[in-house]
C-alpha cells in the first residue's frame, strides 16, 4: 500500500465531545476515541441536543461526534445548525455526523449547515481514524480558503483556489466546485459558465450542471436555466439543492403551479426541511390552495420548534391561511406566538399588519383600525423599512382603515425604492385599484417613478460629465429622498470612494461612506457590492 | 364489526428498526475488536470470535444492501458521486475487514495506481467492494489482493485470491446469475444483485458500471471484477 499523504494526527491533544442518545453507543464511541490515543479528560458526553448545545457554549472541541437520530427534541443536524449558526465551533473544528443509513432526509442541510463527513454505522477505530486524519488534513489546506469565504470576500476565494489547484491534485474535483460557486456568489457568472462547460465537456458532473444553469438564471436567461435544472433533477432524482433552484426559477418566471409540483416532489424527498416547507406554503398560499398551505406552513412552524432556522415568514403565512380559512380566533393566536417568538422591529410591524388584515376580514372594523393606528405609531417611532411585500400589505390594511394619506406614503416608499421594478410597479397599481383610486394611483406611481429615475439618473451624468462634487451631491440628495434605493446607496457609496483615490481620504466622507453601506446590508443582506465596497473603506483609512 | 387496521408505513419500520439494529452492530463489532486486540493470538477464543466478527459483518452487509436496494427501487436513495483518492478509499475499505484477515492468517495485498482519482459514491462502491473482500475471505486459499487501476472501460477495481475459483456454472450463467434467487445454492444472490445495481448507477457520457466474474487473475483463483466509467 502507498504511504499516506499526511503524517497522522496526534490526537493526545485533541478534544472530543459524543452527542449519542443512547449510553451503549456513547461508550463505544468513547472506546474508539480511547484507542485512537485521545485522552479521556478530553471527551464530553451528551445525551441530547439541549446538553449538547450547553457543552458547546462553554468548550471549544477539536470534533464532535454526532448521531442524528437523538429521539426527542433536537436531532443531530439541528444541534450542528445550532452550533454554526451561533459560532459556537470554530472552521478548525471536525464535525462528524454519525447515521443508522444514507437518507435524502439526512444529506439534506444546505451547504453552510453541512457536516464534514457523514459515517454510516458501525463506525469502528480504524475508519474514524481515516475520515479525522483526512478531514483535519483538508482542513488545514482550506484554511485560506475557508477564512475568504467567511469574509464574503468571494473572488479572493476563487483566486485562492485556483492558486491551490495549480499544486493539489488531489482536491482538484472540490477546488473546482468550490471555485464556480464562489464565482457565483461573486456575480461572475460568465467565468463560472466557462468553467462548467469545461468541466461537462470532460466529463457528467452532477454540480457542474447545476453551476451552469444557475450561470444561466444569474444571466436572466430563464428559459435555459429552467430546461437545464429539469434534465437534472430527472437525472439525479435525490439531487435536493437542484429541485430548490429550479424552484427559484419557476418564481421567476412567475410559473407557480409548476413550483408547487417540484416543490411537493422535493418535500416528499426531505420532509424535514424547515425553509423548504415555508416556501411550499407561500406558494400554495400565492394559488389559493389553502389546504395544501395550511399544512405546509403548520409542518414549518412544527419543524422549527428546534430549530435556529425558524422564520417568522412561516409563522405570518399560517395566520394569512387561518384568516382565508375563516378561522380568526386561530390566526390572532398565531400572531401572539409570531411576536412572542421573534424580537425585532420588523417582525413587529408585519405582525400589525397581518392582525388588522385579520379583524378586517373578519369583520371588525374598529379593531382593524386599531392595527393601523398602532402600525402608524410603530413605524414612525421605530423608522422600521420593510421589505416591498410587507410594504404593499401596510398600504392594504391603511386603505382599508382610511388611513389613505400613510397608505400612499407606503406604497410611494416602495416605488423609490425599486423605480425600475415592474413587477412591483404592478403590484402597487393593483393595490390601488383594489381601493379604486385606480387613476390616482397610477398618477402616483408615475410621478414618484420618474422623480426617482431622475434622481438617479442626474448623479451618474455629472458623473460622466466629470462633475464629481456636483455629482456627490446629486447623489447626497437622491439617498435623503429615497432611503429605501439600494442602487443609489451603492452609486454613492461607490462615487465618493473613487473621488477620495484620486484625491485624498476625507474621513467625515469616509464615515458617511460606512453609513450609507450599513443602510444597505442592513436592507438587503447579502448584496456583493456591499462586500467589495467596504474593504476599498477599509483599505482607504488603514 | 372491528375497524380495519391501519396500513403499516414499512419505510417507517424499516428506518426505525434499522436505526435500532445499527446500534447493537455497532456494539457488537465494538466489543468484538476490544476482545480480539486483548486476546491471545494463538488461543481457540482467537480463532472464533474472528468468526463471528465476519457472520456479524455478513448481517451488516445484508442490511445495508436491503435497505439500498429498497430505497433505490423507490429513488429515495441519495446518490452522491465524489472525488476520490483510490489509496484513501482503499484504506478505508480494507481497514474493515484487517481484523479479520490477521485473525485468519490471510496476507492481503494492494496493488493501486499512485495518485488516481475518481468520482464514485463512496458508500455504495464500499459495500460492493466490501462484499467481494468477505467473499474472498471464505473462498480464498491463503491470499488476497485488491487491484484499483485506470482500465479500458475507465475505473477497474478487482479483488483477487488464490483459491479454487467460481464454479463454471456461475461463469456461465454470467449476468443472468446476478439476478436471480439461488436457495439451493446457498446463495441469496443479494450480493452480486446490489453489485450489478451499484454499478449500473454510475454512469458517464452514455457509459455505465458494470460487474464481472472470472477465473485467473494474478494467483488463478476468483476474481471479482468492477468497472466504473
Amino acid at each position: 500500500m502507498s504511504t499516506p499523504q499526511q503524517l497522522p494526527v496526534d490526537f493526545a491533544s485533541k478534544s472530543f465531545l459524543i452527542i449519542d442518545d443512547f449510553h451503549g453507543m456513547r461508550s463505544i464511541l468513547r472506546d474508539i476515541l480511547r484507542s485512537c490515543g485521545v485522552n479521556t479528560r478530553n471527551i464530553a458526553t451528551a445525551a441530547n441536543g439541549g446538553e449538547a448545545i450547553a457543552l458547546l457554549e462553554k468548550n471549544r472541541f477539536d470534533g464532535v461526534l454526532c448521531d442524528f437520530n437523538l429521539g426527542a427534541g433536537k436531532n443531530g443536524q439541528q444541534v450542528l445548525e445550532e452550533a454554526k449558526y451561533r459560532n459556537l465551533v470554530g472552521p478548525g473544528c471536525a464535525w462528524i455526523m454519525i447515521t443508522a443509513e444514507k437518507t435524502a432526509d439526512v444529506v439534506m442541510g444546505a451547504a453552510e449547515y453541512q457536516p464534514d463527513a457523514y459515517l454510516i454505522k458501525p463506525i469502528t477505530e480504524a475508519t474514524l481514524r481515516l475520515r479525522l486524519d483526512k478531514i483535519w488534513a483538508k482542513k488545514e489546506a482550506f484554511a485560506e480558503i475557508d477564512q475568504a469565504v467567511l469574509d464574503q470576500d468571494f473572488l479572493r476565494a476563487a483566486k485562492l483556489c485556483d492558486q491551490r489547484l495549480a499544486t493539489d491534485r488531489s482536491n482538484a474535483g472540490e477546488l473546482l466546485r468550490l471555485k464556480c460557486q464562489m464565482l457565483l456568489a461573486a456575480g461572475d457568472h460568465g467565468p463560472a459558465r466557462t468553467l462548467c462547460n469545461d468541466i461537462l465537456a470532460q466529463r457528467d458532473v452532477p454540480w457542474a450542471k447545476l453551476g451552469l444553469a444557475r450561470a444561466h438564471f444569474a444571466a436572466g436567461e430563464l428559459a435555459e436555466a429552467r430546461a437545464l435544472l429539469e434534465a437534472l433533477v430527472e437525472e439525479q432524482r435525490t439531487f435536493l439543492e437542484a429541485y430548490d433552484w429550479l424552484v427559484t426559477v419557476l418564481k421567476a418566471q412567475n410559473d407557480l403551479t409548476k413550483a408547487e409540483e417540484v416543490l411537493e416532489r422535493a418535500a416528499r424527498l426531505s420532509p424535514n426541511s424547515v425553509t423548504r416547507q415555508k416556501t411550499l406554503g407561500e406558494v400554495a398560499l400565492h394559488l389559493g390552495k389553502l389546504d395544501n398551505a395550511e399544512k405546509a406552513f403548520r409542518k414549518s412552524v412544527a419543524l422549527g420548534e428546534h430549530s435556529v432556522l425558524k422564520t417568522a415568514d412561516a409563522y405570518l403565512g399560517l395566520a394569512k391561511t387561518c384568516s382565508a380559512l375563516n378561522n380568526p380566533n386561530e390566526a390572532l393566536q398565531v400572531l401572539g406566538t409570531l411576536t412572542k417568538q421573534f424580537d425585532g422591529d420588523e417582525v413587529k410591524v408585519q405582525a400589525l399588519a397581518a392582525e388588522g388584515l385579520v379583524h378586517h376580514r373578519a369583520g371588525d372594523p374598529i379593531a382593524a383600525r386599531k392595527a393601523a393606528q398602532r402600525l402608524g405609531e410603530t413605524l414612525t417611532s421605530t423608522g422600521v423599512r420593510p421589505d416591498s411585500a410587507s410594504t404593499l400589505e401596510m398600504a392594504e390594511l391603511m386603505l382599508v382603515t382610511g388611513e389613505k394619506q400613510q397608505a400612499v406614503a407606503l406604497l410611494q416608499d416602495a416605488v423609490r425604492s425599486s423605480p425600475e421594478d415592474t413587477a412591483l410597479l404592478g403590484r402597487v397599481q393593483q393595490v390601488f385599484d383594489g381601493a379604486s383610486m385606480g387613476a390616482e394611483g397610477s398618477a402616483l406611481v408615475e410621478a414618484s417613478r420618474k422623480e426617482s429615475v431622475e434622481l438617479m439618473n442626474q448623479g451618474v451624468l455629472l458623473m460622466r460629465d466629470g462633475k464629481f462634487d456636483e455629482a456627490l451631491a446629486a447623489l447626497r440628495t437622491a439617498c435623503e429622498r429615497l432611503p429605501g434605493n439600494i442602487r443609489v446607496l451603492l452609486n454613492f457609496a461607490h462615487l465618493a470612494l473613487s473621488i477620495m483615490q484620486k484625491t485624498a481620504v476625507d474621513p467625515a466622507l469616509a464615515d458617511e461612506v460606512r453609513a450609507r453601506l450599513a443602510t444597505v446590508h442592513r436592507l438587503s443582506p447579502g448584496e456583493k457590492r456591499y462586500v467589495q465596497l467596504m474593504r476599498q473603506v477599509d483599505t482607504l483609512t488603514r | 364489526m372491528s375497524a380495519p387496521a391501519p396500513t403499516p408505513d414499512i419505510s417507517a419500520f424499516l428506518a426505525s428498526s434499522v436505526h435500532d439494529m445499527k446500534n447493537s452492530i455497532t456494539i457488537l463489532i465494538g466489543g468484538m475488536e476490544k476482545i480480539l486486540a486483548a486476546a491471545d493470538r494463538e488461543g481457540p477464543e482467537y480463532r472464533e470470535l474472528s468468526h463471528m466478527m465476519y457472520e456479524t459483518k455478513r448481517i451488516n452487509g445484508n442490511l445495508i444492501q436491503l435497505l439500498t436496494l429498497y430505497k433505490l427501487g423507490n429513488h429515495l436513495y441519495p446518490f452522491s458521486p465524489e472525488d476520490w483518492l483510490l489509496d484513501d478509499f482503499i484504506q478505508e475499505t480494507v481497514s474493515q475487514h484487517q481484523p479479520l484477515l490477521a485473525s485468519r492468517g490471510i496476507a492481503f495485498e494492494v496493488e493501486c495506481e499512485p495518485d488516481l482519482i475518481w468520482p464514485f459514491d463512496t458508500d455504495l462502491v464500499g459495500g460492493v467492494v466490501g462484499h467481494a473482500l468477505n467473499n474472498a475471505i471464505h473462498y480464498t486459499g491463503s491470499r488476497i489482493r485488491l487491484v484499483a487501476r485506470r482500465g479500458a472501460e475507465g475505473l477497474e477495481l478487482r479483488v483477487e485470491d488464490d483459491g479454487r475459483g467460481y464454479p463454471q456454472k456461475m461463469l456461465d450463467d454470467g449476468v443472468a446469475a446476478m439476478q436471480g434467487v439461488d436457495f439451493q445454492g446457498g446463495s441469496t444472490g443479494l450480493g452480486l444483485y446490489f453489485s450489478a445495481m451499484v454499478a449500473r448507477m454510475h454512469r458517464n457520457k452514455g457509459q455505465t458500471g458494470s460487474i464481472r466474474l472470472e477465473n485467473g487473475g494474478a494467483w488463478g483463483g476468483g476474481c471479482f471484477v468492477l468497472n466504473l466509467p
